[in-house]
């Protein structure tokens, strides 16, 4: 196996690597300052108002083009939700039902549940 | 340089031009395949959804064992990421993992929530959505006590709710990488100066706190990462094991949920700004939830090199619990290999089983 501190492509690994944490550590001390955060803050509340009103501005764009708005799709995507929930709550009570009718000539038993007896290794349980 | 060394290097020399050279072929191939191809299917445990309700969705995992412990588990997530990362892929799957090993595993995940839930706040979550999964759970599985799991923010939440629900029915805690002590989240803290950074008026003003914005704060923790991840993704694309890793982990990573306004601006106010659960003047919803109220057993897995909750962050959640049976485990790892990937099988996974085994009968 070749020495690794003659391997240019280990060299190259290894730079890459101190080059990331050198540029982490900088960036993070950078970041710690007050200077820092008032920047950032700043061009973030301009960046934040500013996609809201370009938003609105979308929104009106949209209805007049006689296109579905992002909010429109948003609601439909809601209901959609709300129908694959329904859905969900119908399957979950189903399966309640199909559970408790799991009595000899209620049809197909449901799949039993695993009892709930397992004891750990060293009270003289089964590790599986 | 001794000469029995630089020998071994010059005969070695041809054998790793022509690796070199079948790994850039490789590359070329595999680049193509990489572009053209999805990325492994992620989260695919079978389940059954027991409940959604708007963002809060509660599963339970089909029990694998023949015999399982008698004390459910609920895993509570983070709400800004979403559950499938203690899922990955059969193998490196910690519900599958504790599936196998004989637990009846739930987990309480979350969706982005929707515009009209930018309304949710901290008491809908703590006092709300946990203890109705709680409640669900002890209705599915028939038993009363529940483990509670919760990772990173899962962790603070499951907190909270122990802290005010501390009569019952949470029989353990288990809390991975969950910060107490906000002042020590030292960029976060700065990030969100309460001088310079307006909280009111960014929830006020977009409702729900989007993703790109906590994926910005969160990559701004190490901003050469994911250059540097770009470029180790090209050097090892010849790698069909590193890329299936790199997909999943970056595919989560990249798949940040946004946070309801009204809880964001509470976590920003109580926590980053005042520090509420480290001084022990926590309320949520009227309620006084202080953690030295919490008695029950209590497991804490920190990680050595988290960058997201440094340690100093999270070393006084053992010290400030109530609980006689309480104990914090540091492992090697970052905030995320801590909990999922090779070393959280090697390390986490195995620390967890043989604690929580004995407490869950």
């Amino acid at each position: 196996m070749a020495d690794k501190s003659n391997d240019p492509v280990a060299m190259w690994q290894n730079m890459i690597g101190e080059m990331e944490k050198g540029f982490n550590s900088f960036a993070n001390k950078a970041m710690e300052s007050p200077e820092f955060s008032k920047v950032v803050n700043q061009v973030g509340g301009v960046t934040a108002g500013a996609q809201k009103q370009l938003g609105e501005l979308m929104e009106k764009y949209l209805v007049s083009m006689n296109l579905p708005s992002r909010a429109q799709m948003v609601s439909m995507a809601e209901r959609l939700q709300s129908i694959e929930g329904q859905l969900n709550e119908i399957k979950a009570l189903l399966h309640q039902v199909h559970s408790n009718s799991a009595a000899p000539g209620g049809g197909y038993p449901a799949a039993p549940r695993p009892p709930r007896t397992r004891r750990p290794p060293s009270a003289g349980g089964e590790q599986k | 340089m001794n000469a029995p060394a630089a020998a071994l290097d010059l005969a070695d020399i041809p054998e790793r031009i022509q690796s070199e050279v079948q790994r850039a072929i490789q590359r070329s191939i595999k680049g193509v395949e990489y572009i053209a191809s999805s990325g492994p299917a992620l989260g695919s445990t079978p389940k059954d959804i027991l409940h959604v309700r708007g963002t809060m969705n509660l599963y339970h995992y089909r029990p694998i064992a023949d015999e399982i412990y008698r004390v459910p588990i609920l895993i509570v997530m983070a709400t800004t990421n979403r559950g499938y990362i203690l899922d990955m892929v059969p193998g490196q799957s910690f519900i599958e993992f504790l599936l196998k090993r004989g637990y009846d595993v739930y987990m309480l995940d979350w969706t982005a929530p929707r515009p009209e839930e930018k309304s949710l706040r901290m008491e809908d979550y703590v006092l709300d959505f946990i203890p109705d999964c709680v409640r669900r759970v002890q209705q599915d599985s028939g038993e009363t006590d529940v483990t509670v799991i919760g990772y990173c923010f899962g962790g603070v939440l499951s907190l909270l709710y122990g802290s005010i629900f501390n009569d019952g029915p949470m029989k353990n805690l288990i809390c991975f990488t969950t910060p107490v002590d906000f002042r020590e989240m030292k960029l976060f803290q700065n990030f969100s100066d309460r001088r310079y950074f307006d909280v009111d008026r960014l929830v006020d003003s977009v409702g729900n706190v989007p993703p790109e914005m906590i994926l910005s704060s969160f990559d701004m923790l190490r901003p050469a990462s994911r250059v540097v991840g770009q470029i180790q993704l090209w050097e090892n694309i010849w790698n069909d094991e590193f890329v299936k890793s790199y997909r999943m982990f970056d595919r989560w990573a990249t798949d940040t949920l946004p946070l309801a306004g009204e809880y964001f601006r509470s976590i920003t106010k109580d926590l980053m700004w005042d520090n509420k659960l480290f001084n022990g003047t926590m309320s949520v919803g009227g309620r006084a939830a202080d953690i030295a109220n919490i008695k029950v057993p209590i497991l804490h897995a920190v990680a050595e090199h988290d960058h997201i909750v440094p340690y100093d962050a999270a070393k006084h959640l053992i010290q400030k619990v109530g609980s006689a049976d309480k104990q914090e485990v540091m492992l090697k790892g970052g905030h995320v290999s801590l909990v999922a990937g090779a070393n959280a099988i090697k390390r986490l996974w195995p620390k967890l089983d043989s604690w929580l085994c004995e407490r869950s009968t």
